[in-house]
């Protein structure tokens, strides 16, 4: 199963990465209508649209699926039902492409459902109560913008198709239009994770290693982003696009604080994946959509690899993720380690690595372009706060002590697993650079006062000096963060938007769900209903039985007093 | 039961009772039939019991006494003179084959005499004897009574067998319930004898059953044992059928008398009927509690293998009936 899938996904993202490149070079698209149902004016298409990005986005995500499905044969072999879990995973990227080639709203509804449901099965995949509850959070945070997504069908009945992109003309014209719009952008932030419906990212980690790597990084969160890139139009013309740059990058600022407090191995890399989406969000907003979906691709490549890698870690050191209880592992697993570092710099933007290309371009760009401060100094911040969390990350894992269990056995010769590895670090060595040849075919033009230049540098510098510092401690330091305990929990918890998500929504409707049940299901309708019912019946039938006891004279008797009455009331009348 | 000769004769002179009372072109002639009916069901009703020498002498005492007041009131009819009030001369004579018939003010005598019997004369009591009742009672149809009776009928039915434990009563109150029905379908056409005849085979085969394994008491049934869940199963299906539920036999009649009330108008009437046969389908899901549930106690152990017996052929047959009839009858309905 593994092989099979690993050779066929493999071999359709060359197939579909070539007819990309032939797309980009002829600038060429296909456009393929199904027609299901035709209803009076309505017409209900499955809609496929085959254009460069989309061709490309599917080569990336189908080699980053073969990948990892590669990997998964070492890292799942021990599971007892790893073919179920290949499918889930197969299952996974059937949706994802059903999404990627999709303009119609109805058609990828398909595609936007089945990711719901297929990341919810596999959330849920290690049966247990913290699976769950993470599965049932990602699973009803997606349905918020399944919702939207059908909310908006329902407005753009109006319109007689569903073919948005033919109608992102009269978005500035139209209200209704616009209000599509909304909609869209709302269960596009809850599929990428933007600020109000950020928890479920995290809580996500409960997933299967390689399913963080192709799902919860790279691939299902930027459905969203891919879907709000198709729906650009919306974001540039009207003031939704101020709202989400807002919102997205209070998303990547608040992620990359709360990535610093983390010690959880997978979800420091599931903040640093919501800080990224912030930053896709964010410059998508502003109107520059080819470089969020530049950085969307370069992000996914290293991004899977730093997931692959923290797996392949996990996995030696039985199944501990805490990062306090690692380190020295450069020493112990090199060839991983050095993957880890080079995804790590990548991630920072470490010059001429994947990241460096897509980052530093939209850093420049936003410097380039016409921003308020607030907004600049989350792009910055956020960028040094990247580099702090992954020097940290680097700190605790890499260097130093080994500060595990004292008899432990770490290896690297997890040969599959570090065979998939490989591939990944050579595409996001030379992912982006390869990318922005192909996407731009003229270089953008940037011109930056020195001091603006160099600020993406400092920034970087500044970061991992502090990464290095706040991780560095000794045993009779003071602890800020403990002694500051109340802001640090904030900044640690995601802002308290887990709270948001879960107790803070559900409280009072489960109060009012206790008394309801307790007034009226186990109150008032059981008085009312069975209960009562079956008393007053069996007070009834003890009256009978009562009665059913006395002499048959008395019958008889009666019987007789009856016709006497009836006879005298015959003589009468 | 035929080991004795002359019960042979006891049962032939009650089936001629039975068919004089209803082919009588006169009261007298239908009086004459119910006496002879009387007194040949209670020689064969004695089977050297003390409990049903109690029940014979309750038995006889009961329907003398409607007999006397039927004749009374058929005397009365021939010296009517046309100053007396017709409609309640009807009711005195109603009045009289309700009490034989043992349907709802006058039925405190049924459960009490069905607990002394033995099942078969129980089954006669219930079916058989209640023909020529109901035929006269379709002679004279007087509606205000028929209506107290039809409603108290299926409330009395539908209660009294609610705490019950002794099998006889419990079959002596579905028999007052159904009797409620069978007034309600004679209540504006003839297909009372349509229900009387589904009813009739529905309690041959429950009463078939109880006899065969010799059970007197609900507690028995959750003993019971059969060699294969699946046939336990199967017999108690019957239960059901007996109790309305639609994808069985028992439903057929049901739907009629519902189709035929509603026509009439007779929504509140039909309402009510429907609900108290809801109770007693709730005490027949009682029974059948350790049938339907899989892990329920049985003894392992057993004296007599039932599988042989031509009876349980039979029985077998019938439970099949009354458990796809109502789709065989329909399939007829349908093709002719």
């Amino acid at each position: 199963m593994c092989s099979i899938s690993f050779i066929s996904l493999f071999f359709f993202s060359l197939l579909s990465f070539t007819m990309g490149l032939i797309f980009i070079m002829n600038d060429f698209t296909i456009f393929i209508e199904w027609e299901v149902v035709s209803m009076n004016s309505l017409m209900i298409v499955m809609t496929i649209l085959l254009d460069w990005m989309s061709l490309i986005f599917m080569s990336f995500v189908l080699m980053i699926s073969s990948l990892v499905i590669y990997y998964s044969k070492e890292y799942m072999e021990s599971d007892y039902k790893i073919n179920r879990f290949i499918m889930l995973v197969l299952m996974f990227v059937t949706s994802m492409m059903l999404l990627i080639i999709s303009p119609n709203l109805i058609s990828i509804l398909l595609g936007w459902d089945g990711l719901g449901l297929v990341s919810y099965c596999l959330v849920i995949y290690f049966q247990n109560i913290k699976s769950y509850n993470a599965g049932m959070l990602t699973a009803l945070s997606n349905r918020i913008g399944d919702v939207a997504l059908l909310l908006a069908i329902a407005w753009m009945l109006n319109y007689g198709s569903w073919n948005y992109i033919f109608y992102l003309d009269v978005m500035q014209s139209d209200s209704e239009m616009l209000i599509v719009g909304m909609l869209v952008m709302l269960a596009a932030m809850t599929k990428s994770a933007q600020i109000p419906f950020s928890s479920w990212l995290p809580a996500a980690m409960a997933a299967p290693t390689p399913v963080s790597a192709l799902v919860h990084s790279s691939t299902l969160v930027t459905a969203g982003v891919y879907l709000l890139i198709r729906f650009n139009i919306v974001l540039s013309t009207s003031w939704m696009g101020n709202l989400l740059l807002l919102l997205s990058g209070l998303t990547m600022f608040m992620a990359g604080l709360g990535a610093n407090y983390e010690f959880d191995l997978k979800k420091i890399i599931a903040l640093s994946t919501l800080s990224q989406l912030g930053l896709m969000m964010s410059i998508l907003s502003m109107g520059y959509y080819k470089l969020a979906f530049f950085h969307l691709l370069t992000h996914a490549l290293f991004k899977a690899l730093l997931f692959m890698c923290a797996g392949a870690i996990i996995h030696n050191m039985n199944n501990n993720q805490d990062i306090r209880l690692m380190g020295s592992l450069s020493l112990m697993m090199p060839l991983t380690s050095s993957c880890f570092n080079v995804a790590n710099l990548a991630l920072c933007g470490m010059p001429f690595l994947a990241g460096f290309y897509s980052k530093d371009l939209i850093l420049e760009m936003v410097s380039f372009s016409y921003i308020n401060l607030f907004s600049f100094f989350l792009y910055f911040f956020s960028t040094g706060l990247t580099v702090c969390y992954s020097f940290r990350l680097v700190y605790y894992s890499m260097t130093g002590d080994s500060n595990f269990s004292s008899l432990n056995m770490l290896n690297d010769e997890g040969w599959v697993m570090l065979k998939s590895m490989m591939g990944l670090l050579i595409l996001s060595i030379v992912g982006g650079s390869m990318l922005s040849w192909l996407i731009f075919p003229t270089p953008e033009v940037i011109i930056l006062p020195l001091n603006l230049k160099l600020l993406t540098l400092f920034v970087c510098i500044i970061g991992g000096l502090m990464g290095y510092l706040i991780s560095n401690v000794s045993l009779f330091f003071m602890n800020k963060a403990l002694s500051n305990y109340n802001f640090s929990y904030f900044l640690g918890s995601m802002w308290f938007m887990p709270y948001i998500s879960t107790y803070g929504i559900i409280n009072y409707p489960l109060i009012l769900g206790k008394m309801s049940i307790k007034s009226f299901d186990q109150g008032w309708s059981e008085y009312f209903g069975g209960q009562q019912l079956y008393y007053n019946l069996v007070k009834n039938s003890q009256l009978n039985q009562m009665l059913q006891n006395n002499n048959l004279k008395i019958y008889l008797l009666s019987f007789i007093f009856w016709i006497v009455i009836l006879y005298m009331y015959m003589i009468c009348f | 039961m035929f080991n004795n000769s002359s019960k042979i004769m006891f049962l032939t002179i009650l089936m001629m009772g039975s068919l004089i009372a209803i082919s009588a072109n006169s009261w007298m002639g239908a009086w004459m039939g119910l006496e002879i009916n009387l007194l040949a069901f209670i020689p064969l009703m004695s089977d050297n019991k003390l409990m049903s020498t109690e029940a014979s002498l309750k038995y006889f005492l009961t329907q003398a006494l409607a007999s006397s007041v039927f004749l009374f009131a058929v005397i009365l009819f021939l010296l009517n003179t046309g100053k007396n009030n017709a409609n309640l001369m009807e009711m005195i004579i109603l009045s009289s084959l309700l009490l034989k018939s043992g349907s709802a003010p006058f039925h405190f005598w049924f459960p009490n005499v069905m607990e002394g019997l033995s099942w078969i004369n129980a089954l006669i009591l219930m079916t058989w004897q209640k023909i020529a009742p109901l035929m006269l009672i379709s002679y004279v149809i007087f509606k205000p009574l028929i209506i107290i009776s039809i409603i108290l009928s299926s409330f009395i039915g539908a209660l009294g067998g609610l705490n019950q434990t002794s099998l006889r009563k419990l079959m002596a109150y579905s028999s007052i319930n159904h009797l409620g029905w069978m007034l309600a379908a004679m209540y504006n056409s003839n297909i009372w004898l349509m229900y009387f005849l589904f009813y009739t085979f529905l309690t041959f085969s429950m009463v078939l059953m109880f006899n065969m394994f010799k059970i007197s008491y609900i507690n028995q049934l959750f003993s019971l044992f059969f060699h294969e869940k699946s046939i336990k199963f199967f017999l108690f299906f019957n239960l059901l059928s007996l109790g309305g539920l639609p994808p069985f036999l028992g439903f057929l009649p049901k739907m009629f008398v519902i189709q035929s009330l509603t026509m009439n108008n007779q929504l509140f009437l039909l309402t009510f009927m429907v609900m108290m046969t809801l109770i007693t389908l709730y005490f027949y899901i009682r029974l059948c509690y350790s049938a339907f549930m899989l892990n329920y106690y049985e003894n392992s152990w057993m004296t007599f293998s039932y599988y042989k017996s031509s009876n349980m052929k039979l029985l077998l047959t019938f439970s099949y009936i009354s458990t796809f009839g109502l789709f065989l009858t329909s399939s007829l309905y349908f093709f002719f």
